[in-house]
């Protein structure tokens, strides 16, 4: 039952990162062209097209062109970072989404990995870019892009183990600390959007940041409900059951679950070990700590029951259960 | 990301932990006492694997602390308990009214053209869907950071689908073992 959902969603996950290669995944209008002063998601509208925000590892990467060193070179400093984060379940995604994306051409951009970083040097940068400001009085965006890129080419490679995060200026666009800091905060909250688009099944096709966080209020709360309803069919199932239950499966499924999880192994594997659960049941390694009363509350529990279909009934759960799979 | 079977068999043994908690209790012969001690430690179970990391555990931590105090404590044992069960809430939230009143009052100035607003229209309605996340995400409401509000809905929603598989296979289990 249970693995084919499970792998199911897993190559839904897969194919969904699949299609989701240019950053134009979140197709968001280029169409109002304004300041933005400081709303939150509401800058996401903003974005323009995601065409040269390239991030100072990835532009100094073609040098290297080989994708192998771009992986590993990214790989240190993001372990760097992810000490600063409390999100410990995100790294592993990020980084094999880092992977991926190194693979693909070196103009296509890749902020997601570096905007997950934290940003301190956005104040180096802002104030390279504010004295160039002042020095030259050129209105031309681009050339000051092109200083901004000298300097940060010399102190590429002292930098590349610090977590900061250099957003270029796009042609047009300014370069002063506000939006450099407002920049970088939106490609962060369009990193973490499109993670979660593609947590979120059916999300990648929704266009609109309106509307995929509608999707994504829809999801958590069907999960929670989801939740509710089980507990509620587990309390309406046989009192007995459900406590006692729970010891049984833990046990069991505690030393099973520690070998691989693939799901045409387990099937073939489970019913020996089924059996030999049964019988070693204390032999078993268990890392559990509540181990030892479970043998006695069983045992208690069993011989408090009346019911004798019930007392056949928890013998025969063994092999029932246990062929679920987790 | 898909919950790891790590996970799932963390939770299982937290789950189990608070469930025995209960098991003196087993003759609450009410249905809905049984369901909600089910859903309360299981609860907790989840928020106790991210070992208050993220916010959203610590806010559901302590939403079940205040509807079961004994449970919380039993689970979470050692210093943890007490910090989490005893923090006050963050004044964040008294704040965000006051900004939004002013804001209100301040958009009454601005000048309107097209493109204004229907980019403010637009604008409007993220910050609604935003305000409807924080509603759902526990502890939402005191995530003033967008950023942060992204990052604890993902690991939230990877916590609920392990919560959901686990206990889906448990309950598809004992369902098919009370029917003979």
């Amino acid at each position: 039952m249970d693995p084919t959902g499970v792998s199911g969603a897993r190559s839904n996950g897969g194919g969904a990162t699949r299609e989701a290669t240019g950053l134009e995944s979140l197709h968001l209008g280029d169409e109002f062209r304004q300041d933005n002063v400081g709303g939150g998601f509401t800058a996401l509208l903003e974005l323009p097209p995601t065409q040269a925000v390239k991030l100072l590892h990835f532009a100094d990467s073609p040098s290297s062109s080989s994708q192998a060193a771009t992986v590993t070179g990214i790989v240190p400093p993001l372990h760097h970072s992810y000490e600063t984060l409390t999100f410990p379940s995100n790294s592993a995604l990020l980084m094999e989404r880092a992977a991926r994306f190194s693979g693909e051409t070196t103009t296509s951009s890749v902020p997601s990995t570096s905007s997950v970083k934290t940003e301190p040097a956005d104040e180096t940068n802002s104030s390279q870019a504010a004295v160039n400001n002042r020095s030259g009085k050129r209105k031309d965006s681009d050339k000051k892009t092109e200083i901004l890129k000298k300097k940060k080419n010399k102190s590429s490679e002292e930098n590349e183990k610090l977590p900061y995060v250099h957003v270029r200026a796009r042609r047009g666009q300014a370069t002063d600390s506000h939006s450099l800091a407002e920049r970088a905060r939106r490609e962060k909250i369009n990193a973490r959007m499109k993670l979660l688009q593609e947590l979120v099944p059916g999300c990648d096709k929704i266009q609109g940041t309106a509307l995929v966080l509608d999707e994504i209020i829809n999801h958590v709360q069907s999960l929670q409900r989801q939740v509710e309803m089980l507990s509620m069919r587990l309390a309406s199932v046989n009192p007995r059951i459900d406590f006692n239950l729970d010891t049984i499966l833990g046990s069991e499924n505690g030393s099973l679950m520690d070998g691989s999880f693939s799901g045409t192994a387990m099937q073939v594997v489970w019913p020996h070990q089924v059996i030999e659960t049964e019988q070693s049941y204390h032999q078993r390694q268990l890392q559990q700590p509540q181990q030892w009363p479970f043998d006695v509350l069983n045992q208690r529990a069993w011989g408090r029951e009346e019911d004798q279909v019930h007392g056949n009934d928890s013998a025969n759960l063994h092999p029932n259960q246990v062929k679920m799979e987790l | 990301m898909q919950p790891t079977s790590s996970m799932k068999e963390e939770f299982l043994q937290k789950w189990q932990m608070g469930l025995q908690i209960y098991r003196p209790l087993i003759d609450n012969t009410s249905v809905s006492e049984r369901m909600k001690a089910i859903k309360l430690s299981a609860d907790v179970a989840m928020a106790s694997l991210r070992r208050g990391t993220t916010c959203w555990s610590r806010a559901l931590i302590q939403k079940t602390a205040t509807e079961d105090n004994f449970l919380v404590r039993q689970m979470l044992s050692g210093i943890k308990a007490e910090t989490l069960i005893n923090k006050k809430l963050p004044k964040v939230m008294c704040h965000r009214k006051i900004v939004r009143r002013s804001k209100k009052i301040l958009r009454r100035r601005k000048s309107r053209s097209a493109i204004e607003e229907v980019a403010a229209k637009a604008r409007k309605l993220v910050n609604k869907k935003t305000q409807g996340l924080r509603n759902v995400v526990p502890g939402g409401e005191f995530m003033s950071n967008d950023v942060l509000l992204i990052q604890e809905t993902l690991d939230y929603i990877v916590s609920l689908q392990t919560q959901v598989n686990v206990m889906r296979s448990i309950v598809d289990a004992a369902e098919a073992g009370s029917e003979r």
